[in-house]
């Protein structure tokens, strides 16, 4: 066994989010014997990041002043950042408050003498550091996190989450109504669009193992637009999938575009650079696993 | 004024613990919750049937717990009895949440405290066997992903679970993926018990170390598992006084007329009193409250704890062996459950939403956990979410006050104070995340 105190550096930085990341992150075990995790509160107590660490993981959004803080000090100590799941990357589910009647409501309670400011919004990390590398996904499965620190280069994904799937598409299946998310018996083996579910795995970056669908859950995107529309703005995607259950049911135009729309699926739209933060220039795909 | 602040780690979330002394004495022990994210206010407008996928993001720790807590909440506001094989899956479900917190708990958040580590992950400069050392964290790794396996086999997706819907679960478990399940459970409960044995030696020599057990004064015991044995697919919360005997038992509808809620100006969570007395969720709660486990090897554990400890048992680091005997539990209940068919009937029953309001519980591994939704024209209207952890937050700031009384003294502060914060407040498992949400 080599000197476990020669071992790369890698930490991890929970900002505000729901540790699943974290938790994911500990079903894998393969880093234990190749990386020294050094800093990471959830699992780990030492007070801060350390000068010499190679590899910093951020999870959660910035969602408080004291989160700006924490970020930016621990981003100068290392090497390489890589943002982590959804929220980080996007502000994630606390983004569905980014609206004026909830964005009051913070407000009402956003400075009390012992506790940390409370910013109007989740930003996503970048809007405050450089990142090396995203990896998306709510959370990421454990193999992404191992892919993401030890071999990026080397990792394929399947492009978009259909191809993991594996239900069949059927042609002379064609719902005339979306059933909501969940109601029904779920048929196995046949794709949810022809079972009138609203799965956007048709376009949604691969890379999961279709964990969702493959029980019978529609795929609610949470890894974000595959390659070929995340340099794209949002309203690409929709169109895409749009198309999809234009193109495989008889389900009225209108209907497919309200239920795209919902705060569901809004969770995770907010990977699109036009939802997040206004401005920026996209996430380029070769940074984002 | 002396004013100590302690951060916090190896607890899930983010909090601190402040300490104001004045000549010597303990003037106020704050344990502060330091983050909110706002469901409760975000939730406002979703589709109601959307819940149970949006919830468990609350916190990755306690997915299945909301996930399963939201979807009854709602089957309560719209009249749906899911069948009994749902009912099946969805224990299984919590299970697998009970077996990967109470591993987390115990291996990765207070082992390392028992042999003077910062983490698991760094045992080798600790006082801990150099022969176990070596395989601790990968054994309790291992025991920790048979709760992930066992989510991801019962509820799909392995962090935020998406199988149990509105009326049931979607599909049930075939018999080949159970009966592989079965093997690796069979194969991991001997590590489970195993590292549970080493645990107590542990924490057997740091009681000779520290010479205390924590805070043992009698206390209320609040828990929603059966009186006869565990159950965490609950519908009924009982409150204990402390000598052990029931006090009050009331459906989640009723929770309003038996506990109060205090806010502080300190945290972002709040805390939960029971005529005005301190209130204790988690293990020892459901301990104190169950008569037998019903499966062997976990009561033989418990056997020994009662023989040892006494019944009610107060000390707050009995809470970390009872979560041992909670994972014994959840491993053999498992077993007993996948070797029967787990695919004998429709799984969910149909339902229609219409306006209402509903009330949703779980026993969660922190305690009773209560959804309440109303719900209008199929959107959530308002949503509150009752957290174990607040009703825990009296209980804390109790035993961080003994902890403190003990090494502080007009002649200085004792250095294991410290130590003594961080053992204290993981005796509980607070979860921030969710007690602020």
């Amino acid at each position: 066994m080599p000197d476990k105190k020669q071992l790369p550096k890698f930490a991890v930085l929970q900002l505000s989010g729901c540790a699943g990341c974290e938790v994911s992150l500990i079903n894998a075990n393969e880093w234990v014997d190749q990386y020294q995790l050094v800093y990471m509160p959830l699992v780990v107590s030492t007070a801060s990041v350390p000068e010499d660490t190679e590899i910093l993981l951020v999870s959660g959004g910035v969602r408080n002043d004291e989160d700006i803080y924490n970020l930016k000090k621990a981003v100068e100590k290392v090497d390489r950042v890589i943002a982590v799941g959804t929220c980080a990357i996007s502000g994630g589910v606390s983004n569905l408050g980014d609206r004026d009647d909830v964005r009051q409501m913070f407000l009402a309670q956003s400075s009390r003498h012992h506790l940390p400011h409370l910013l109007p919004k989740s930003h996503p990390i970048d809007a405050f550091v450089d990142v090396d590398l995203y990896l998306p996904g709510c959370p990421p499965t454990p193999e992404l996190f191992m892919a993401a620190l030890i071999d990026p280069e080397g990792y394929e994904a399947s492009g978009i989450v259909c191809v993991e799937c594996g239900r069949k598409k059927l042609k002379d299946m064609r719902p005339q109504h979306l059933v909501g998310f969940q109601q029904g018996e779920v048929l196995p083996d046949i794709c949810l669009i022809n079972q009138g579910y609203l799965c956007v795995g048709s376009s949604t970056r691969g890379g999961c193992r279709a964990i969702c669908t493959k029980p019978g859950h529609p795929c609610v995107g949470c890894r974000g637009p595959s390659d070929a529309y995340i340099e794209k703005e949002s309203s690409v995607w929709f169109d895409r999938i749009q198309n999809v259950f234009e193109r495989m049911t008889d389900i009225p135009p209108e209907e497919i575009k309200a239920a795209l729309h919902s705060p569901q699926l809004s969770l995770f739209l907010f990977q699109f650079t036009d939802y997040s933060e206004g401005g920026r220039p996209p996430r380029p795909k070769d940074k984002v696993l | 004024m002396t004013i100590l602040r302690f951060p916090l780690s190896r607890i899930e979330g983010h909090a601190r613990v402040e300490m104001e002394i004045q000549d010597g004495a303990v003037v106020s022990a704050q344990f502060q919750a330091i983050e909110m994210r706002g469901f409760r206010y975000f939730v406002q407008g979703t589709p109601a049937e959307q819940m149970p996928v949006i919830v468990p993001r609350i916190c990755g720790v306690c997915s299945t717990a909301h996930h399963v807590a939201s979807v009854k909440a709602l089957e309560n506001a719209l009249d749906v009895k899911p069948p009994r094989l749902a009912n099946e899956i969805r224990e299984l479900l919590l299970l697998g949440q009970l077996i990967q917190n109470q591993a987390t708990s115990l291996f990765i958040f207070t082992m390392p405290d028992r042999v003077g580590a910062s983490s698991i992950f760094h045992m080798e400069d600790s006082e801990a066997n150099p022969e176990q050392q070596l395989s601790l964290a990968q054994r309790a790794l291992k025991v920790r992903q048979i709760g992930t396996k066992l989510i991801t086999l019962a509820g799909g997706q392995f962090i935020h679970p998406v199988k149990a819907i509105i009326g049931g679960v979607t599909s049930g478990i075939k018999a080949e993926a159970a009966a592989q399940m079965l093997k690796e459970m069979q194969d991991t409960i001997t590590i489970a018990c195993e590292l549970f044995d080493e645990y107590w030696d542990m924490s057997m020599a740091m009681r000779e170390r520290i010479g205390t057990w924590g805070d043992d004064q009698p206390a209320y015991y609040i828990a929603s598992t059966g009186r006869s044995k565990p159950e965490f697919n609950s519908d009924t919360i009982r409150v204990l006084g402390p000598n052990g005997n029931e006090r009050a038992s009331f459906p989640p509808r009723l929770f309003r007329e038996f506990l109060d809620y205090e806010k502080t100006d300190y945290s972002f969570a709040g805390k939960s009193t029971y005529e005005g007395e301190v209130l204790r969720a988690n293990s020892l709660a459901r301990i104190n409250l169950t008569k037998t486990m019903g499966t062997p090897c976990a009561d033989y554990y418990l056997e020994r704890l009662t023989a040892e400890f006494g019944k009610p048992a107060h000390p707050i680091l009995l809470f970390d062996l009872c979560r041992g005997i909670e994972l014994v539990y959840a491993f053999e209940r498992a077993i007993e459950m996948l070797s029967k068919d787990l695919d004998y009937e429709d799984t969910s029953v149909p339902y229609s939403l219409k306006d209402g309001e509903g009330y949703g519980m779980v026993e969660a591994p922190r305690g009773p956990l209560i959804h309440h939704y109303i719900i209008e024209n199929g959107l959530i209207a308002e949503a509150e979410f009752i957290i174990p952890t607040v009703h825990n937050m009296g209980a804390i700031e109790r035993a961080l006050k003994v902890a403190g009384e003990r090494y502080i003294t007009p002649q200085g502060i004792n250095l294991e104070l410290e130590k003594a914060v961080g053992r204290v407040v993981r005796a509980f498992d607070p979860c921030i995340a969710c007690a602020t949400q």
